[in-house]
């Protein structure tokens, strides 16, 4: 909004006497400041968005609630027998991932409409800082895993889970699904730049669905066959919900956080190149 | 004046339906959403069945093997996905407006649903077609003579053209489809984990024993259970109470949202 009334002004300075008006390049269109000011206001128009959108809201709140409650009375019984443990401490963080990776397709799913109507093009043209339109895509979706985990966790404390590693431990298990979720929706955003609109949901889909079953939360891993438990112990998911398990129960944090830090790290860097090429070209061509 | 009243040129129903339908499976070959297809049906087999294989056999669930009683499951998910994702698509159309434009075409107000409904048939085809295979490579048989299994087969696609119809009424009528209906997958699962297709009804908690025993999934893995045999004699004889509930539920899903469909794809926009 700001940004619009600043090119505004610009414009009609130098056009005061001139036929032709002599756009003032902002020359601080790309400086840092300039980036958290317009990630800021950008992504609080998505969050804004996001938040009107009360069907949604409620479905991808409510939606990981109910499963986890299923989940709970299906399976919570055989491995709590089975692990001396409640299935919660599994469930719970397997859950909130869910919930992270689910959510992100509703943010390609705005990003391919506001491609559409060529809203992307408009900022491209405007001076905004070229990296605030993806950042904030990614600190929107950030607040939007937070809360969404913040809500399936109320839910678990009900049914019974419970932090014993204390406050900091508590607020690292809050933030985990975040680290995971967002290189998660960086691969959605780029698969929604190159791909057509279903396919970039169902494939989504598929991702998370075979991400779930075959990860440590499901079940405990010694229930998959031998030839299967190294790639279900050391999917990226398994090693969110052992630091989750770590940092709720009780066990190792260190090493799955490692990890966990890596397979982000490294889908991050594997998708920032394609995802910036495909935004650019998103933007000029409309 | 005269020639703008031109005489009306003389359509014919089946080929509008054959084109539109045509319309709507080319795509899916050529843009590669028939490989999601088959990953999503063999996603929801080896999903099921390889984690919960040994948890669930630790008790006695009265069929021959695991594979035997998950089955039905497996179908309806592969279907239900089927369906609601084709349903997607068509949803993406009315957002588009093209059923707007064949508002003032020369076209019956039923052809493209029908077409519609057709290509999600062919989804749904593709789906039980995979977790068949998938279903027999886990040790899935039919034991039941001809008439069972082709009654199973067309149980299974009768569901999902029920699923297909809700699909497409929530895709209609919705001002945002495309972000509502991805959602709908974790209620699919709710569903599916809340029924007896994984576990016996009895080892769910005594309060929700109704819910489970009656809804729509544990009645249909029921009929398809029994429809599907098994070579010991718990998987229950083909009567009508037991398949009846079965197509009670799904012919009184289509019977209910087919006029309620035509009311919502009436409206104007």
């Amino acid at each position: 909004m700001s940004v619009a009334s600043e090119e505004k002004t610009t414009v009609a300075l130098g056009g005061l006497g001139d036929a032709r008006p002599t756009v003032r390049r902002d020359a601080k269109e790309n400086s840092p400041r300039r980036l958290v000011w317009h990630t800021w206001l950008l992504t609080a128009r998505l969050l804004r968005r996001w938040s009107r959108d009360r069907a949604t809201v409620l479905e991808s709140l409510v939606m990981p609630v109910v499963l986890l409650v299923a989940l709970n009375i299906v399976l919570g019984n055989g491995i709590s027998q089975l692990t001396g443990h409640s299935a919660l401490y599994g469930s719970v963080p397997l859950i909130a991932m869910v919930g992270a990776m689910s959510g992100s397709m509703v943010g390609g799913i705005g990003l391919m409409r506001e491609r559409t109507d060529g809203l992307l093009s408009r900022l491209w043209v405007l001076p905004v800082h070229r990296a605030s339109g993806l950042l904030s895509r990614l600190a929107a979706d950030a607040v939007r895993i937070v809360a969404t985990t913040a809500v399936i966790m109320c839910a678990g404390l009900v049914l019974g889970f419970r932090f014993r590693q204390g406050i900091l431990a508590s607020v690292a298990w809050l933030l985990i699904p975040t680290t995971f979720g967002v290189a998660f929706t960086m691969v959605v955003i780029t698969i929604a730049l190159y791909a057509a609109n279903t396919i970039m949901v169902e494939a989504t889909e598929v991702v998370w669905g075979l991400l779930m079953f075959f990860s440590s939360g499901f079940v405990p891993v010694d229930q998959y066959p031998r030839w299967l438990q190294p790639v279900v112990r050391n999917q990226p998911m398994s090693d969110a919900i052992e630091v989750m398990r770590g940092l709720s129960v009780g066990g190792p944090v260190l090493a799955p956080m490692l990890a966990t830090l890596l397979w982000s790290a490294g889908i991050a860097a594997a998708c920032a190149i394609p995802m910036a090429i495909g935004y650019r070209r998103a933007g000029m061509r409309g | 004046m005269t020639d703008t009243a031109a005489v009306r040129p003389t359509t014919s129903a089946v080929q509008q339906w054959w084109v539109l339908t045509v319309r709507l499976i080319k795509p899916t070959l050529r843009n590669g959403e028939v490989l999601t297809q088959v990953a999503a049906s063999i996603m929801f087999t080896v999903g099921f069945y390889i984690p919960l294989k040994h948890i669930m056999s630790a008790f006695p669930l009265g069929l021959s093997s695991y594979a035997q009683y998950l089955m039905p499951l497996i179908a309806l998910q592969a279907v239900t996905f089927a369906g609601v994702s084709a349903a997607f698509r068509s949803a993406t159309d009315s957002v588009q407006g093209i059923n707007r434009r064949f508002k003032a075409m020369p076209i019956s107000p039923l052809t493209p649903l029908a077409s519609r409904m057709s290509a999600s048939m062919y989804r749904c085809s593709t789906a039980l077609a995979v977790s068949l295979v998938c279903g027999h490579v886990i040790g899935f048989r039919f034991y039941g003579d001809v008439a069972h299994t082709v009654g199973f087969c067309l149980l299974v696609l009768l569901i999902g053209a029920a699923m297909a119809v809700i699909g497409d009424l929530i895709g209609t009528a919705n001002e945002n489809p495309e972000a509502t209906m991805p959602l709908m997958l974790p209620q699919l699962l709710i569903l599916g984990l809340l029924s007896v297709g994984l576990q016996p009804v009895e080892r769910f908690p005594s309060w929700i024993h109704p819910f489970v025993r009656d809804q729509p999934v544990s009645q249909d893995v029921y009929a398809l259970r029994a429809l599907a045999g098994d070579s010991t004699p718990a998987a229950g004889e083909v009567t009508w109470s037991v398949v009846g509930p079965a197509l009670a539920w799904v012919v009184g899903i289509i019977v209910i949202l087919l006029p309620l469909h035509a009311l919502v794809a009436s409206r104007r926009r």
